[in-house]
This record gives C-alpha cells, sequence and structure tokens, in this order.
C-alpha cells in the first residue's frame, strides 16, 4: 500500500525545491545585509541635495559638527531630521501596507483603503482652517482622530451584518469614504485662500522643511505601533491561511483584526501627519518582499520595515537631485515608482478582486 | 466513550432553521462520516463541532465539557478542523503550511520548539509528505495539496479530526489517496474522525458509521452496511438506488448506484450527423500548451462523454472547440464547416455551451436568466417574437422550471440553479451542446436529474451532446461514445463497455478497479478497489 | 408568486418585424422622472438674485420681457440649468454603461482614471497657458488620451475590466502626483482658478456648452441603450458571452468608447463631479429594477435631477456658494455609505 502511494507522487512529480541547510541563518544574514543598504541608503540621503556637499563635510556634520561651516549647518539641520522622518515613515508606511494585506488577505491592501490617509487629512486640513495652525508637530494631534473616526466608521459600515467585515466591504467603505471627505476638504480649501497655501504643500507628501521636534512628536507613536506590528508575524500567517482555518486553530480573529487596524490607523495617522499623504510604499513593498522572502509573515513584516525605510528615503534624494537647485516631494516620486509597479501588478496576473 | 457530543443542538442562520434539534455522539477511535443531499445542514453541522458556529440552541460538548466555555486554544488543541474554504497563502510550502498547525500549542512570540518541529516531521511522515516538504504548494497536484493540508492538521496533533468535503474537485485516483491517507490515521494512529462526504460510496468505503441528514435532521446512523440501503437512499435523496454488495472484492462493502428515470442505457451507434472532426489541435494558455496534435472525431447526434483525470486537458478540449478559447494550431470542423470561419452569432446559432464560472448577477429570475439564451437569435427589431417566447416555454417546461420562473436566481437551490443555466443553453436551441461538469456540486438526484433531460434532448431530439464527466459510472450510463485523456493525449475512446475497462481506468488513473454491471441499464460500473 | 409578477409587469407589443417587451413600471417611472424634472428646471430658473415669478420666466424663454429679464433667463439661467441636467445625464449614463461592464459596483470614470487626466490637462492649461477659451477641448482631450493610454496598458489578450480599473488607479495616481505638482510650483493667484475647477462646477455655461454637450449625448445615447441588450448577458460572465455569440472585446471597446465619451464631454465642462456616475445608477437600479435600455433612460434622467438639485443647492440655499462638486460629493457620500450600511446589515 506504502508503495502504491509512492508511486502515486512518482507519476505525478512536483517540483522539489532544496532548502538551504539553514534557512534562518540565511535570512537572518539578508535582513543584516537589507538593513546595512537601508542605512547606506540614508548616509546618501545626507551626502546628496539642492546644495552641494562634500562627503567628507557630511560626514563631518554627522560625527565632529563644527557650527560655523554652512554646509554642516545644512545637513545637520535639514538633511538630519528629513532624512530620519523618511526612513521610519517608509518602514511604518510597509509595515502598515503589509499588515493590511495580511488583515484582509486583498492583495491591493493599502492604509488607504480604509480611507486612513483621507481622514487623517481632513483632520489636518480641519485644524488648518479653523485654527491657523501650521506646523507638523501640531499636525499630529489632528491627523490621529481624523484617522481614527474614518477607519472606525469605515470599519464598522463594512462588518454590520453577516459575514463581517470582507475584503470587497472594506474596499468599497474606504473608497466612500475617502471620496466624502476629499469633498469635504475641497469646500473648507475653497472658503480659505491661507488653508489653500499650506495645504497644497502638505497633501503632495513631502519630508523637507520637517525639523527635529516634529520627529520627537511622532516617534512615540511610529516606534511602539512599528514594534507591535513586526509581533503580529504568528498571528498574521495563520490568519492568511483563511478565517475559518485561523478559527479552528484556536485563533481569536476578532481580536486579531481590531488590534491590528489599530496598529495600522496609528501608523498611518502619524505618518500623514508628518509628511502629508504618501502613497504605494505600503502597496508596492509587501509585494516585493513576499517574492524574496515567501510567505512567512515573521521575515516578511522586518524586511518590509527596511525595504521602505531604504525605497522612501532613496525617493526622497531622488527627488532632491533631479530637480536642483529646486526639488520635486518625495510623494510625487513615490507615485512615479509606484504607479509603473501596480500597472505591472496588474498586467502579470489576474489579481483577485 | 464518547469524545463529542451534542445536545439538542439548533442552528439557525437569521430564523432559516438548519440543524434542528440534533442529538449525537461520537465514539473515540472511529471514523464517522455525515451524508445527505445539498442543503441539508452537514457542513453546518461540521463547523458548529468545531465551534466555527455558535449554536442557537443546545450544547456541543468535549469530554463532557461545553466547548464555549473552553477557551479556543483549548478547544483547538483537542479538535481540528479542515475547512472547506481553506486557502494556501502565496508561495507557501509544504512545511511552511503544516508548522502552522502548531498555532494552540504555541505561546505569544514563541518560536517552534524541538517539540513543534518534531510534530511538523511526524505530520509530514505519516501523510507520506516528507519527500516534498520544501515544494511550494501551489505547484502541487490535487492530492498532493489535500494531503499537505491534512498534515497541518496533524501537526496539530488533536485526538479528533474533521473533515469538510476533502475529496471536492479530486479525480477518483486523487480520491483514494485521500481516503486511503484518512483510513491510515485511524486506524494506525488512532484518531478520531469525523467526515462531511459528498459521495455515498466513498462514505461506504472508509467509513465505520455513517450519518444520513435531511433537512436538518438525522434519518439513519449506523454502520455502512445499515444505511446505504435502498429504504434509506430513497428517503434521503428520493430516488431509487441499486445497492451491489460485494464481498469477494477488497474492500467489502456496499456500492449504490441512483436509477434514473429515461430508459438510457441502450447504445446508439451509428451518427446521424459528422458531429466534430478535429486534427492537429493545439491547445492551452498562453506559452501554456495542454494539448499537442490532438485529431479526434466526436460522432454527431451521440450522447459523448469525455473523461480523464485532474488537469488531464479535458475542460480546455472542449472550450477549445466551442470557440469559448483560442486554438494554438490546428482545425476543428462541425458537421463539415470550419469554427473558426463563423460570425460568433452564427456560431452560437450552431452550438451552445454550458460552462462552469457563471455569474449571478442581483435580482435576475430564472425567466431573465433563460431569455438571455436567445440572444443569438434575437436582432434589434425582433427582441420578443413568438419563437421566442415559445422557446422559453419550451424550455423552462423541459427543465421543470415552469413553477420557479419568477425566483431569482440566487435564492435556487444547487441543482435547480443548475437546471436553470442547462434551459438558457437548450433555449439557443442549436443542434449542438457541450457541457463542462455540469454535475459538479450535485447530490445524486440532482445528477440523475439532469442527465435524464440531456438524454431525451438527445433522443428525442436529435442533438449532439458532448459533455465533459466527472463521474464514471453516469458517463458509461448516458454516454454511447466516451473518451478517455490523460496528459493532453487521447488514451482511449470507444462505447462505454471498450472504455470503462480494468486496463483502461488503471492506464487513466493508475488505478486498480472491478467492473460489475449496472443493473438497471446493463452497462459497466466501475468500483475502484480502494485497498484499504 | 402572482403578486411578483404583476409587480414587474411587462407587455409585448409585437408586429411583423418588430417585437419587444416593454416594462410598464419602468416607463412610467421614466414618465415622471421627466415631469420632476421639467418642474424642477422652471423652479430653479426663478431663483437667484432677481426676483422672477413663473410666468415671467416662461415669457421670457420666449422672447418676451423687459431686457434685463431676457438677459438673466436666456443668457445667464437656462444655459447653467440646461448644462447641469445634461452633464448630470452625460454621468449618470456612463456611469451605468462603466458599472455593467465591468460587474462591479464600484466603478465609475472617475475611478477609473479618466478625470484625473482630464484634470491634468486642464490644470495645465490654466496654470501655464493661462488660457480659458480653449479649456473644454483641453480637457477633453485630456481625458480621452488617458483613457486610450489606460485601455492599451491592460490589453494582454483582451482589456479585462479587473485589469482595467487597477490600471486606471495607477494612471490616475501619477497624473495626480503631476497635478499636485503643478499646484506647488505656482504662486498660490495663479493656480487658484485651476482649484476651483478641480472642484467641478458649472459655473458660467453658456449655449454653446449646452448645444456640444447634449449634441454627445443624443448620438450617444441610442448606442448606449442598445448596448444594454449584450450588456445584460455578459453579466453572466465572459464565458456565457461568448457562447451566446456576443463578440466580447468589441463590445467592451463599444462600451468604453461612449462611456468615455460621455465622462469626457462632462468633465470637459465641468470639471471633474464626483459621485454623481457612482451613486445615481445604483439609484436607478434601487427604484426601478435590473439593467435594461428603459433602466439606462430612467438613470439619465435621474442624473439630471440630481445634478440640478445640487446645484440649485449650492448656488442658492447654503451660506456660501459651492462648486456643484463640493455638493455633490458631500451629501452624495454619506448616502451611499449609508446604502452600503443597509445592504450589508441586511444580508
Amino acid at each position: 500500500m506504502a508503495s502504491a502511494v509512492a508511486a502515486q507522487s512518482e507519476q505525478t512529480p512536483a517540483p522539489v525545491r532544496r532548502a538551504p541547510k539553514s534557512r534562518t541563518a540565511l535570512m537572518f544574514i539578508g535582513l543584516l545585509v537589507l538593513a546595512g543598504l537601508a542605512a547606506l541608503l540614508s548616509l546618501f540621503s545626507l551626502r546628496f541635495g539642492s546644495l552641494p556637499v562634500t562627503t567628507r563635510e557630511a560626514w563631518d556634520a554627522v560625527f565632529r559638527y563644527n557650527v560655523d561651516s554652512y554646509e554642516q549647518t545644512i545637513v545637520r539641520e535639514m538633511r538630519v531630521p528629513r532624512t530620519i522622518i523618511a526612513f521610519f515613515i517608509g518602514g511604518g508606511l510597509a509595515v502598515a501596507g503589509t499588515v493590511m494585506q495580511g488583515v484582509t488577505r486583498n492583495p491591493l491592501g493599502d492604509p488607504s483603503i480604509l480611507g486612513v490617509s483621507a481622514g487623517a487629512s481632513f483632520g489636518v486640513t480641519t485644524a488648518i482652517f479653523l485654527f491657523g495652525i501650521s506646523t507638523p508637530a501640531q499636525f499630529v494631534w489632528f491627523a490621529f482622530p481624523g484617522a481614527a473616526v474614518a477607519s472606525v466608521v469605515v470599519y464598522s459600515i463594512a462588518s454590520v451584518g453577516r459575514g463581517g467585515p470582507t475584503p470587497v466591504r472594506l474596499a468599497l467603505a474606504g473608497v466612500v469614504m475617502s471620496s466624502l471627505l476629499g469633498a469635504w476638504t475641497s469646500a473648507l480649501l475653497l472658503m480659505s485662500e491661507q488653508t489653500l497655501d499650506l495645504v497644497r504643500f502638505w497633501s503632495v507628501g513631502s519630508v523637507a522643511g520637517r525639523n527635529l521636534s516634529v520627529l520627537w512628536t511622532m516617534m512615540p507613536f511610529i516606534l511602539p505601533a512599528t514594534l507591535a506590528c513586526l509581533l503580529m508575524g504568528h498571528q498574521l500567517n495563520v490568519l492568511s491561511m483563511g478565517e475559518e482555518s485561523a478559527r479552528a486553530l484556536g485563533m481569536n480573529t476578532q481580536r486579531v483584526r481590531m488590534i491590528s487596524s489599530g496598529l495600522v490607523v496609528i501608523l498611518t495617522g502619524a505618518s500623514v501627519a508628518v509628511a502629508g499623504p504618501i502613497g504605494f510604499v505600503g502597496l508596492a513593498t509587501p509585494h516585493i518582499v513576499r517574492s524574496i522572502v515567501g510567505a512567512d509573515y515573521r521575515w516578511i513584516l522586518p524586511y518590509s520595515f527596511f525595504t521602505g525605510a531604504a525605497l522612501l528615503t532613496t525617493a526622497d534624494t531622488v527627488g532632491r537631485v533631479i530637480a536642483r537647485p529646486s526639488e520635486i516631494q518625495v510623494g510625487v516620486v513615490m507615485a512615479f515608482v509606484g504607479a509603473p509597479f501596480l500597472i505591472a501588478l496588474a498586467r502579470r496576473r489576474t489579481v483577485a478582486s | 466513550m464518547s469524545y463529542l457530543a451534542t445536545d439538542n443542538l439548533a442552528i439557525a442562520y437569521d430564523n432559516h432553521v438548519v440543524v434542528d434539534g440534533m442529538s449525537l455522539q461520537i465514539t473515540e477511535g472511529t471514523i464517522t462520516t455525515i451524508i445527505g443531499p445539498n442543503g441539508c445542514g452537514k457542513s453546518t453541522l461540521l463547523r458548529a463541532l468545531a465551534r466555527i458556529l455558535a449554536p442557537k440552541q443546545g450544547t456541543v460538548l468535549l469530554q463532557g465539557q461545553d466547548i464555549h466555555a473552553m477557551s479556543t486554544t483549548a478547544v483547538a488543541r483537542n479538535m481540528g478542523l479542515l475547512s472547506q474554504q481553506a486557502e494556501s497563502p502565496d508561495r507557501i510550502t509544504v512545511s511552511e503550511l503544516v508548522a502552522r498547525g502548531r498555532y494552540p500549542h504555541q505561546k505569544f512570540l514563541q518560536p517552534l520548539t524541538k517539540k513543534d518541529l518534531d510534530a511538523v516531521d511526524k505530520a509530514l511522515d505519516l501523510a507520506d509528505m516528507t519527500s516534498l516538504r520544501d515544494a511550494a504548494v501551489d505547484e502541487l497536484s490535487g492530492g498532493q495539496r489535500q494531503r499537505a493540508w491534512i498534515a497541518m492538521l496533524l501537526a496539530q496533533e488533536t485526538p479528533l479530526m474533521m473533515l469538510d468535503e476533502p475529496t471536492t474537485y479530486l479525480d477518483v485516483a486523487h480520491e483514494i489517496e485521500v481516503m486511503q491517507l484518512v483510513r491510515r490515521l485511524n486506524r494506525e494512529e488512532g484518531r478520531t474522525i469525523v467526515m462531511v462526504l459528498h459521495d455515498i460510496n466513498q462514505a461506504a468505503s472508509v467509513s465505520d458509521r455513517i450519518i444520513a441528514m435531511r433537512d436538518g435532521r438525522i434519518v439513519a446512523d449506523g454502520s455502512p452496511d445499515d444505511v446505504v440501503t435502498i429504504e434509506v437512499l430513497s428517503t434521503l435523496y428520493g430516488v431509487h438506488c441499486d445497492v451491489y454488495q460485494h464481498d469477494h472484492h477488497m474492500p467489502r462493502g456496499r456500492f449504490c448506484m441512483p436509477r434514473s428515470n429515461s430508459n438510457c442505457g441502450a447504445c446508439l451507434f451509428a451518427p446521424s450527423r459528422p458531429g466534430f472532426a478535429v486534427s492537429e489541435l493545439q491547445t492551452g494558455y498562453g506559452k501554456r500548451v495542454i494539448s499537442q496534435d490532438l485529431s479526434l472525431t466526436i460522432p454527431g447526434g451521440l450522447v459523448t462523454a469525455i473523461i480523464g483525470p485532474n488537469a488531464c486537458g479535458k475542460s480546455t478540449l472542449l472550450k477549445t472547440i466551442g470557440r469559448l478559447q483560442k486554438r494554438a494550431a490546428g482545425q476543428i470542423l462541425l458537421d463539415n464547416t470550419e469554427v473558426s470561419k463563423e460570425s460568433h452569432r452564427k456560431l452560437a446559432r450552431k452550438l451552445a455551451m454550458l460552462g462552469q464560472g457563471a455569474l449571478i448577477p442581483d435580482r435576475l429570475t430564472v425567466e431573465d436568466l433563460v431569455t438571455a439564451g436567445r440572444y443569438p437569435r434575437q436582432s434589434v427589431w425582433q427582441r420578443c417574437s413568438l419563437e421566442d417566447e415559445r422557446m422559453v416555454e419550451w424550455a423552462l417546461e423541459k427543465c421543470r422550471l415552469l413553477e420557479l420562473r419568477d425566483i431569482p436566481v440566487e435564492s435556487l437551490s444547487g441543482g435547480q440553479r443548475q437546471r436553470a443555466w442547462f434551459a438558457m443553453s437548450i433555449v439557443q436551441d442549436t443542434p449542438t451542446l457541450l457541457l463542462d461538469e455540469p454535475t459538479t456540486f450535485l447530490d445524486i438526484s440532482a445528477q440523475i436529474d439532469l442527465l435524464d433531460i440531456v438524454w431525451q434532448l438527445n433522443r428525442d431530439h436529435g442533438k449532439t451532446i458532448v459533455m465533459v464527466l466527472h463521474d464514471l459510472n453516469l458517463a458509461a450510463r448516458y454516454a454511447d461514445y466516451i473518451i478517455a485523456m490523460k496528459d493532453g493525449r487521447i488514451a482511449a475512446q470507444g462505447l462505454p463497455t471498450e472504455v470503462i475497462v480494468p486496463e483502461v481506468m488503471q492506464a487513466v488513473y493508475g488505478i486498480e478497479s472491478s467492473i460489475l454491471t449496472d443493473q438497471a441499464t446493463g452497462m459497466p460500473l466501475m468500483i475502484p478497489l480502494r485497498g484499504m | 408568486m402572482t403578486s411578483f409578477r404583476q409587480l414587474s409587469e411587462t407587455r409585448t407589443f409585437r408586429t411583423s418585424w418588430f417585437s419587444h417587451r416593454i416594462n410598464l413600471k419602468v416607463m412610467m417611472l421614466i414618465a415622471l422622472a421627466i415631469a420632476i424634472l421639467i418642474l424642477l428646471m422652471l423652479w430653479a430658473i426663478t431663483l437667484g438674485a432677481v426676483d422672477l415669478s413663473i410666468r415671467e420666466v416662461w415669457n421670457a424663454t420666449w422672447g418676451d420681457g423687459d431686457r434685463k429679464t431676457l438677459l438673466v433667463v436666456r443668457t445667464l439661467r437656462w444655459p447653467r440649468i440646461a448644462t447641469a441636467v445634461v452633464i448630470g445625464m452625460a454621468l449618470a449614463i456612463s456611469g451605468m454603461l462603466f458599472q455593467s461592464i465591468a460587474r462591479n459596483p464600484l466603478v465609475s470614470p472617475d475611478i477609473i482614471g479618466i478625470n484625473s487626466g482630464a484634470t491634468v490637462v486642464a490644470v495645465a492649461w490654466l496654470v501655464i497657458v493661462r488660457n480659458t477659451s480653449q479649456l473644454p477641448l483641453a480637457a477633453f482631450l485630456g481625458a480621452i488620451l488617458t483613457a486610450a493610454i489606460i485601455y492599451l496598458l491592460s490589453w494582454r489578450n483582451g482589456a479585462s475590466p479587473d485589469r482595467m480599473i487597477l490600471v486606471g488607479i495607477g494612471v490616475a495616481s501619477m497624473t495626480q502626483a503631476v497635478t499636485a505638482l503643478i499646484l506647488v510650483r505656482f504662486p498660490l493667484e495663479q493656480i487658484r482658478p485651476a482649484v476651483v475647477w478641480t472642484m467641478g462646477s458649472i459655473y458660467g455655461s453658456t449655449w454653446r456648452d449646452v448645444v456640444i454637450t447634449s449634441l454627445v449625448v443624443l448620438v450617444s445615447l441610442p448606442f448606449a441603450i442598445l448596448l444594454m441588450q449584450p450588456l445584460r448577458a455578459m453579466s453572466l460572465g465572459d464565458n456565457v458571452t461568448r457562447s451566446l455569440g456576443i463578440p466580447l472585446e468589441m463590445t467592451r471597446l463599444g462600451v468604453i468608447l461612449i462611456g468615455c465619451a460621455l465622462a469626457a464631454v462632462s468633465v470637459a465642462f465641468a470639471g471633474p463631479i464626483g459621485f454623481v456616475a457612482l451613486m445615481v445608477p445604483h439609484m436607478a437600479r434601487m427604484i426601478a429594477g435590473p439593467q435594461s435600455g428603459g433602466v439606462l433612460v430612467f438613470s439619465g434622467i435621474l442624473g439630471g435631477i440630481i445634478l440640478l438639485l445640487s446645484d440649485t443647492l449650492a448656488l442658492h440655499f447654503l451660506p456660501v456658494v459651492l462648486p456643484v462638486g463640493v455638493v455633490t460629493g458631500a451629501i452624495g457620500a454619506p448616502y451611499f455609505l449609508f446604502l452600503l450600511y443597509r445592504s450589508n446589515s441586511r444580508m
């Protein structure tokens, strides 16, 4: 009988991929290399920009700071904060996108799906309109409630009735919510010229001119939320096998969904507050990472973090270099990198809607 | 002793009661199978047993404890479920999938321990998947994929395993592969197994106990010999079945075959029209070639069945000759005319195709659906001619849908829905009909129902019928001519008595079989020897 | 069972060369909607800074009245109201076409990327070229060009609707990025008209606008109605469509061409007005039943009513005058969310 089964599998041989002797070690080394690459790209971000700076000056600005040097001051005061911000926002958005895709089991999952970005934008615009605030550090406090309220509304509309929040329902409610908030934001912009002037710079998505105080305001949100997301790998692994299988394995799927959605809201809200809505990092990164790492979210998540960080830092550097002496905002650069990616993704295979 | 028990269990969706007052005990170390017609509540019951659904009334007791009072982890350590809706994540390997079954034994953030790894190895070994442990699940054959999922369940190390229709979509060889594994897990590992199965004969071959359900209640409960009887099957499905007792074969047991209402089984030998003449056909999707240099003749005016294992290219062949799919090379003649030379509309007046994967728009009534089939016969001005109306009435009557004509298609049962789609195909009023697995997901009475109509259309109206069928015994009964395919090639063709023979079964499916004679029709009846 | 039949009462008209089945309920709804639309137009035209009675309006329409009244009625109010109605129709019809071809209730020209293509060209035109006279033409070309790019990029053994949606989202985000880039690169007073345009408005419509838009709608409508028959069969899936002898790609291309022409002409003259194309077809189907030629016409008229109502609201009943696009978005979206909530909770 055993021979009969063996004969069966011989008749239909499946391609056998030989595993490396120690996959874990290999993956760990890969992660270190990726982290090193991200760090290197961040250093490039210090070195290149609209003002020509030598490598030496950039180095000194970080390690042997001389206040009298104009170049070093530029590096220290302008480039260091924006690089750090780009690094963490890129990583945070990528992790948020990965979690969204895992939880909704939707290959097009993106933080903007829950209407999170639109909610944050609306919150910030309202605050600029009503209270005349103007710095990203102040934006944070209005971006969060906006993001949270939008996603709670979207989530609750999608989850009423039998079947719960399916990917399609979430997407539908998210798109509608985004349009609704977009219309209201437009109305505000029309009524106030000053608001329009501020919002247009913020809404294009940029990390320019953010100083360290912004960094300190957002870090308490982004760092813990990112860390918490990185720890969700095990749960996402099980959830990706289907709702019923996950529940049969003893998982409280409702609770996992709630927690992870909350983390996504925090990450997206904080990122939007600081840098405005930046698309595609959350969408593209998980796909790139999955094609390299495989299906294990415990590896996908940290890989996504560093890939997203590297991607956004590089996009920011590129935007500064190609349009010297002015610069192209990172949101625009990301759209031009990400959109072809999305189109290629759409062309390559049928993505289940 | 009873491991799992229910006490007066009732389950309802909204106010629609699906399972009604069910009390049963599952004994440790047995294989229990739940069977019944479509919509009888068998899958719902299984999901309630596995704590996926909350009952409306009554309790599910696991070793005397209410499962809803236990923690989810505690339940998951004692019983596992292989859901029908299980999805394998992209690019996952077999061993990764199996390792996920360790979830209930792991603590938050705890990496796989030695014990977990051992459990994974053991599960892979039991499921005979060790040699494929690093293969991607997407690239496995259907039977291997199902075995990988069962290994996942094994890694959960639960004394009780529940499987929801683990053999859907599988051909007869893969079915045997999975059933052998289930049997072995029970006999050698002492696992208690509860399954929902579609196929009565499969259930009879593997189970210690069969629970037959209808309308949310138990109709019969007992050993296969008690349940697979003419009386029980007739109350269960509403059709008369012939039951065969085969003692001299291995395994000994019972085998049933439903009776048809038409007097099918008498083969016609003379084609009344040329039918299809296919030469040097190459089929495939894009760069992927499925069949090459395929030449065959499908007789006109007869019923032809195409059979073969999963992925042998039978559906692709059918779609290609029906021009639903582009051919890569070759010639297809239908009644002496090249198919590709016809306009879309003209071809649609010559052949109709009932395919799979059709969509059902909201609020579409049966009559609307059937009327849509008249499209190729209508013009801008003639949208509702007397002929259209007459044909729609005829098709509705033929498929026994007159009563249901104003009901939205979405609220029909599986069998009724399939009849509605079939009515849409016949209302096209074409001399040729192509049917792609028309009986999938239907229970035996609905299968017989549909195929009886197909039979009448051929015998009374002389239509050429070409169908891909899953069930070999139905193919033998209803077809005049059978084409058996394997790996994109034709392995055998001829009369049912020539094709349904042990040698061909061995060559096409790689299974041992024994051929009986169908009492109702005198046609061959294939019983796979499951070697358990 | 009989009550169900009475509900969807149909009559069959049949002669030797002609036979059609007419759904009486839909016909009555269309008549009702037309009546409401006419009343609404008459009412809307009396509103405004100059108070006019219906009689004065009526006379002035036919050239009877003092010069001021004539100017207000014939040059200012009628063109605007007519534009609102025609654009509303164009949007609703194009939305219905796109939704039935994609078999997805979420799809509308704004989501498929056509509007953003028109927007980027129009914004560039307003900000860089600073010319308003050829603006509709520029926007129209932008829309058509974007649609063509999306169609070509999604072509791979045929242009599947799912692929078109995704490619559309991709193209839209690129063009949106360019729009945003233009908006931050120029001084505020230069970009202001462009920002107003991007919100969708029908300020200062002229008779020329009305003539061109209604010409496009009138030419497209018969084709759209004819296409509803194959579209009905197409809602059953690609395989069924092919086996019924419907040339799938040709029909799709036809629907896309007509839908794009309608969407492009409306965005050209009114800017991107959100939600009408998405929402009105839903409302129409909810009131009148599953898609058919009659329901398409009904949806068009409903679109006219909705846009005219929104414009009237935006112009006369709000503390500040807003572009009509803001009103349709701000009112339409909550309604849509409510619909979604109800349909979810019913399941």
